[in-house]
């Protein structure tokens, strides 16, 4: 068979949040397995394929950033972070260090599901090669680096398109300021954010249909910027990242010991 | 043996000596020509003058020798018998009585004066010293800045490498690079005190010689310091030790005149009531919100559960438990906030932001509570970037909506409005609901405050704009409240102070 339920890696020492997190999933198709310590984590990591993996910060035996680094020292797997802590700063250090994307505890399941699948998403394209990313009026064809509204071609700057290439990159996902600092104007530039806001307000003037409550390219207040979660495409076979392992059954669901 | 200070001493005493029998021979040379040429008589006189001018410039010492080289060179050129040093003459011995007594009271006039010049120029020294020392203690944030403050000052007045060990208890400040083991033992033995020297000289490797020494020996929270003389002499090291306590019986006068003691005292309690403050948050937000990310978190997923799609009683019921465990999330961050707020630990993360970008995802976060009012957003085209922490205020604006939500009928409209008026930004926020009484505006701004005349019917802790508030004069911005009265709704406004010279500039960014 060539498409199976998407796995998912819930690693958190509170019980109570695993087993919702688990029910949740698997009431919408996600097979789910489980960690309750870091070591753990990394372990189930290393032996089974995983589509994505959902860390709590405040693990007993290390800090989830460790296991995110560890993990990404082999794994390109989508990581978003469960977290109490939330300021602005901490987000930006856990996005620099690999996580994909943070959700801040407490958090309804629809808005955790709505992120697993932007990331599910991503994955799919990057296997599939995918070079357009559709958000809806908004096309951009980053292989043509051709951006269309409303199917009518738009006229970009250069700066003006990289900005919109490098979130497409990551759309659906938040990317910090810092980040799209260096990529478009170079790493002296980091800290330059009125850059920023000045050529997203005429990025945003050619893009959104209404550039006042803009709906493509949205604000991460003191993050950074996210461009609005991709169209569904044609539904397709879901093609996970990990398919090359294959073994994994749809109804299967493992709990890697408590 | 000789120490070096004497010997510099001798080695200036020496040139003086030698520069004023120049003096009086260059001095001869000429008189000599002078009577020669012009039969002058005698110009025994005329040696007075490298006396005064040994005694003011060379000192005593000098000066007799001048008075006596002078005596002997008029005696020998001037007086009869002539070319001998024989005096015979009794003009000569009152010359010779004359000029030593010149020499020694101008040269003790010329000595005082002089060494009246340096007290005064090495006051003035002083005079800056302490002004910039308890300028900086002023300044001091905390122990550590006291202490390097210490440090620095003991420095400058010794003129020696000072090395701090702050009230023996954290075992030094750590600022340069640590003092060999001996003196660290010397300092731990220093700052037991009970009955221990306050003071030691202690011979480390390499016949360094460190001087340790209580800083005061009746307040150990000056703590004690260490000073590196390098090498010298037991003569050198005693005098120095002398000196040492004089200068630190001043800065210990000056520590305890500028009540450094209390300052240290209160900085450590500060210290200590910050970390009880910051572990008792960390843990409230984290024992408290844990237990709350399960509630909602398993509400969220049983209100989806296709089970429970047809039974609309027990859906409503997961529901409340869902808007409970939001509502009691949001008292939590508030209390939160309000003690951050009260430990004035307020501290904005200031950007260039874009004022559209904070109204807009207050709106957003505020969607649901939103969703039976009629909400118009007006906002001004071009706005000013405003150098703010976006975060802080959009907590803030998010507070003015729920007050507005919280205050007005279902069904009504309510406006977020931002413009630029003269050097601020204002983003405003209206309802058409409860109104103010005049009573009310005067005390709205503060803790605890809850409208009296909704109170019962309407929750919340009273911390709302109080947080607010505080939010945004933390950003440099300020909070109003107008309502025409009672029942004919409340407009809130945030003024933020816009720069516009401020906004810096984009280099080389042509970029069409």
């Amino acid at each position: 068979m060539n498409e199976h339920s998407p796995i998912v890696l819930v690693v958190d020492d509170e019980i109570q949040i695993r087993r919702f997190l688990r029910t949740g999933f698997e009431l919408n198709g996600f097979v789910v397995h489980e960690a309750a310590t870091g070591a753990e984590a990394i372990r189930s990591a290393t032996l089974r394929p995983i589509d994505v993996v959902l860390i709590d910060l405040g693990l007993p035996d290390m800090d989830g950033s460790e296991v995110i680094e560890r993990i990404r020292s082999w794994s390109s797997v989508p990581i978003i972070v469960l977290s109490v802590r939330s300021t602005e700063a901490q987000k930006v250090r856990l996005l620099e260090m690999g996580a994909d994307d943070y959700v801040v505890k407490p958090f309804g399941m629809a808005e955790l599901l709505a992120r697993v699948r932007v990331l599910l998403r991503r994955q799919m394209r990057a296997v599939s090669g995918e070079p357009t990313v559709k958000i809806g009026p908004l096309t951009i064809d980053l292989a043509a680096r051709a951006v269309l509204l409303n199917d009518k071609r738009l006229t970009l700057t250069p700066k003006e398109y990289r900005l919109l290439q490098v979130l497409a990159q990551h759309a659906g996902n938040v990317v910090t300021h810092q980040h799209l600092l260096k990529e478009v104007w170079g790493s002296i530039h980091v800290h330059d954010t009125h850059y920023l806001r000045i050529f997203v307000r005429k990025l945003r003037q050619k893009i959104e249909p209404h550039p006042e409550s803009p709906r493509i390219l949205v604000t991460e207040l003191g993050v950074g910027y996210r461009l609005a979660q991709p169209a569904e495409g044609e539904p397709g076979p879901w093609t996970p990242a990990a398919a090359a392992a294959g073994t994994a059954s749809p109804a299967k669901t493992e709990k890697t010991e408590s | 043996m000789l120490s070096a200070h004497t010997l510099e001493r001798l080695r200036n005493e020496l040139r003086g000596v030698i520069l004023t029998i120049g003096l009086v021979a260059l001095l001869t040379l000429g008189v000599f020509a002078a009577v020669q040429a012009s039969g002058l008589g005698h110009g025994s006189v005329v040696y007075l003058l490298p006396v005064l001018i040994a005694a003011i410039r060379w000192g005593v010492v000098s000066a007799i020798v001048a008075a006596v080289c002078g005596v002997l060179a008029s005696a020998f050129f001037f007086f009869p018998p002539l070319y001998s040093l024989r005096i015979t003459d009794p003009q000569e011995v009152v010359n010779l009585f004359l000029f030593i007594v010149v020499a020694v009271v101008v040269s003790q006039l010329a000595t005082r004066l002089r060494r009246q010049l340096e007290l005064a120029q090495r006051r003035e020294v002083d005079l800056r010293d302490l002004y910039a020392f308890s300028r900086r203690l002023a300044g001091a944030f905390g122990l550590s800045d006291i202490h390097a403050a210490i440090e620095d000052h003991l420095a400058s007045v010794l003129q020696s490498d000072v090395i701090l060990f702050a009230g023996g208890r954290d075992g030094g400040s750590g600022r340069r690079p640590g003092a060999p083991q001996p003196v660290l033992d010397a300092v731990a033995k220093v700052a037991a005190g009970g009955g221990a020297p306050s003071d030691a000289a202690v011979h480390a490797g390499g016949g360094e010689i460190w001087l340790v020494h209580a800083v005061s020996p009746k307040n150990a929270e000056f703590g004690v310091v260490a000073i590196n003389l390098g090498r010298k002499s037991q003569d050198e090291v005693d005098e120095l030790r002398v000196r040492l306590d004089a200068v630190l019986a001043d800065a210990a006068a000056t520590l305890e005149r500028l009540d450094v003691a209390h300052a240290i005292g209160e900085a450590r309690m500060r210290a200590q009531t910050e970390q009880l403050r910051e572990a008792l948050i960390e843990s409230v937000s984290h024992e408290l919100r844990t237990p709350l990310a399960s509630i909602l978190g398993a509400a969220t997923v049983l209100s989806a559960a296709p089970a429970l799609q047809n039974e609309k009683k027990l859906k409503a019921l997961v529901h409340d438990v869902r808007d409970e465990a939001e509502r009691l999330n949001n008292d939590i961050q508030n209390l939160l906030d309000a003690t951050r707020i009260s430990s004035d630990g307020v501290r904005p993360r200031a950007e260039w932001a874009e004022p559209a970008d904070i109204v807009n995802s207050a709106l957003e976060r505020c969607r649901a509570r939103l969703a039976e009012r009629r909400l118009a957003v007006d906002l001004a085209p071009d706005l000013p970037l405003v150098h703010v922490d976006p975060v802080l205020v959009q907590q803030a604006l998010v507070q003015m909506i729920d007050n507005a939500v919280k205050y007005s009928p279902a069904g009504s409209r309510i406006t977020a409005s931002a413009r630029a008026v003269n050097s601020h930004l204002a983003i405003s926020v209206s309802d058409e609901g409860a109104g103010l009484t005049k009573a009310e505006q005067a005390k709205m701004w503060d803790r605890f405050v809850r409208g009296e005349r909704h109170a019962a019917l309407i929750g919340g802790s009273g911390l709302g704009l109080w947080i607010a508030n505080a939010f945004v004069a933390a950003n440099g911005g300020s909070m109003s409240a107008v309502s025409p009265g009672p029942d004919l709704g409340t407009t809130t406004t945030i003024e933020l102070p816009v720069t516009q010279a401020a906004v810096p500039h984009m280099e080389g960014e042509e970029d069409e």
